[in-house]
């Protein structure tokens, strides 16, 4: 992932930091580019934007936000230290809310894809798990339910979603679960769907290999 | 002290209005004081189901706005004086009403009722969110379909997100031949799926098309299966335990004895 821009998924949702300091111009390029690449990860996001201490006019900002727009994300608020880019913000209808001048002492730790997140309870139709991580869930996901992370996927339940693990591009994701009957499964840039018809019982891990994903049941004692 | 409870479905069609109808009677049958609000508005229905079209002079939105005062709006139903019905407004729609306002009228009836049933529209918007607004309590109803159930799930997640609690469930027109064929969702399928408690059951019933067309609950009609189903959630809602009704008609039962045999002879 390219410096300049960050994502991190917490319990409050998606956030995307952009540097500071770079050029206007080569930001907004790195912008489209990462957004165009990781489109799997962002389409239908509500995100929170920071960025820091640079100072955007009006125009902009509605820039940025058309960038958003155009790859299918919704921004939700900005967080900026400048007055004039939270003003900016509130000018194209958005919350705006001031960021400490000096953030987090230990900057910038780029999020990476060994954090995780747990969650435990019914992912139900229409409800949405999005984290640059790994995600595991304790419970069931229904039929309608998004799980979509950066890292892999682990269900102690059965997943019966749509479920998209290495989001971000990572091949080596892998996504597992008690019962696994997905109604579509992807690891980074490939896609799939269960047979039709009953699927095997039992948990089962899903990953790619040889640039196709492969299905197969859970025998720990083959694993080291 | 009262409980206020919304009826909703996620997908229409379903049967909200005929079980909020149903539960409403059958609850005053016991003796309770019940008011039923139809929060559909732009598409009134219960007064309809109810058989008190004619009788509407002012309705929610008339309240709300303060045209009328509560007790004007509120319809006594022909047989039974413990029951009420507030009609929704026809010549509106779904904005005509906050949320906040509906707060305000459900604690208004919350004084002088034991009961409010709440029929809500079908969706997951405003008109929606009008309907639980001011809910204690929320019943949803589905069918044993695939949609249904989809949609289901998805208000079961809603109302737990606005804090309802969690919903109870009633399955509604199950069809006990197709169940027993193995060819309809049965019961514990939608279960499964949704995790949450079950109140009613409630068998497919022809007596429901005719009861509904004539504007009458089918709760007074003691020989009719659905009309013993509603009776029975109205108990359990008032905490009595109630088991479930064995999903066999006889028609069903003879089938199946004869489906046995014409296996064993093949």
């Amino acid at each position: 992932m390219s410096d300049l821009i960050s994502i991190k998924g917490g319990r409050d949702g998606l956030r995307l930091r952009l540097d500071d300091a770079v050029d206007w111009q080569v930001l907004r390029e790195a912008l489209s580019q990462q957004l165009a690449q990781k489109s799997g990860f962002f389409v239908g996001a509500r995100l929170m934007l920071e960025i820091g201490d640079r100072t955007l006019s009006d125009v902009q900002m509605a820039t940025l936000l058309e960038i958003m727009q155009q790859h299918g994300v919704q921004v939700e608020s900005v967080g900026a230290t400048a007055r004039e880019s939270r003003d900016a913000a509130r000018a194209s209808g958005l919350t705006a809310r001031p960021l400490p001048r000096y953030p987090e002492p230990a900057v910038p730790t780029a999020a990476n894809e060994h954090d995780g997140m747990l969650v435990t309870r019914t992912l139900r139709s229409g409800q949405v798990l999005r984290h640059h991580g790994n995600i595991t869930l304790i419970g069931d996901m229904n039929p309608g339910a998004e799980l979509i992370a950066g890292g892999s996927v682990v269900v102690w339940g059965r997943l019966r979603g749509l479920v998209h693990a290495g989001a971000l591009g990572n091949a080596e994701a892998v996504v597992c679960a008690l019962e696994l009957r997905p109604t579509q499964l992807r690891i980074a840039e490939q896609i799939t769907r269960a047979p039709d018809g009953a699927g095997r019982n039992g948990p089962e891990t899903a990953r790619i290999e040889g640039g196709q994903i492969v299905v197969e049941p859970w025998e720990g004692s083959k694993r080291g | 002290m009262a409980r206020i409870i919304t009826i909703t479905s996620g997908k229409g069609g379903v049967g909200k209005t005929t079980t909020t109808a149903n539960l409403g009677t059958a609850l005053a049958m016991q003796g309770a004081k019940v008011a039923v609000i139809d929060a559909d508005i732009g598409l009134r229905n219960l007064d309809v189901v109810m058989g008190l079209e004619n009788r509407i002079v002012y309705d929610l939105v008339d309240v709300v706005e303060g045209r009328a005062r509560l007790r004007q709006a509120l319809i006594k139903d022909k047989r039974l004086p413990e029951l009420c019905l507030m009609p929704a407004a026809q010549t509106r729609d779904k904005d005509a009403v906050s949320p906040a306002q509906m707060i305000d009228l459900t604690n208004q009836l919350r004084q002088e009722f034991d009961y409010v049933l709440i029929d809500s529209p079908a969706g997951i918007e405003g008109g929606f969110r009008n309907a639980i607004a001011g809910a204690d309590e929320v019943v949803i109803v589905t069918t044993p379909e695939v949609s249904a159930v989809r949609d289901a799930d998805r208000i079961v997640g809603l109302v737990e997100a606005a804090e309802k609690g969690p919903p109870s469930l009633i399955v509604n027109r199950i069809k006990p031949r197709l169940v027993n064929r193995g060819e309809m969702l049965s019961v514990d399928d939608v279960l499964e799926l949704l995790a949450i408690q079950l109140i009613g059951i409630v068998p497919d019933d022809e007596t429901i098309v005719t009861s509904t067309n004539r504007g009458e609950a089918v709760v007074y009609d003691q020989s009719s299966l659905a009309g013993r189903a509603f009776l029975n959630i109205a108990r359990r809602i008032t905490g009595e335990n109630v088991p479930f009704m064995a999903i066999t008609d006889q028609q069903s039962m003879f089938e199946r004895l004869f489906g046995m045999f014409g296996r064993r002879r093949s």
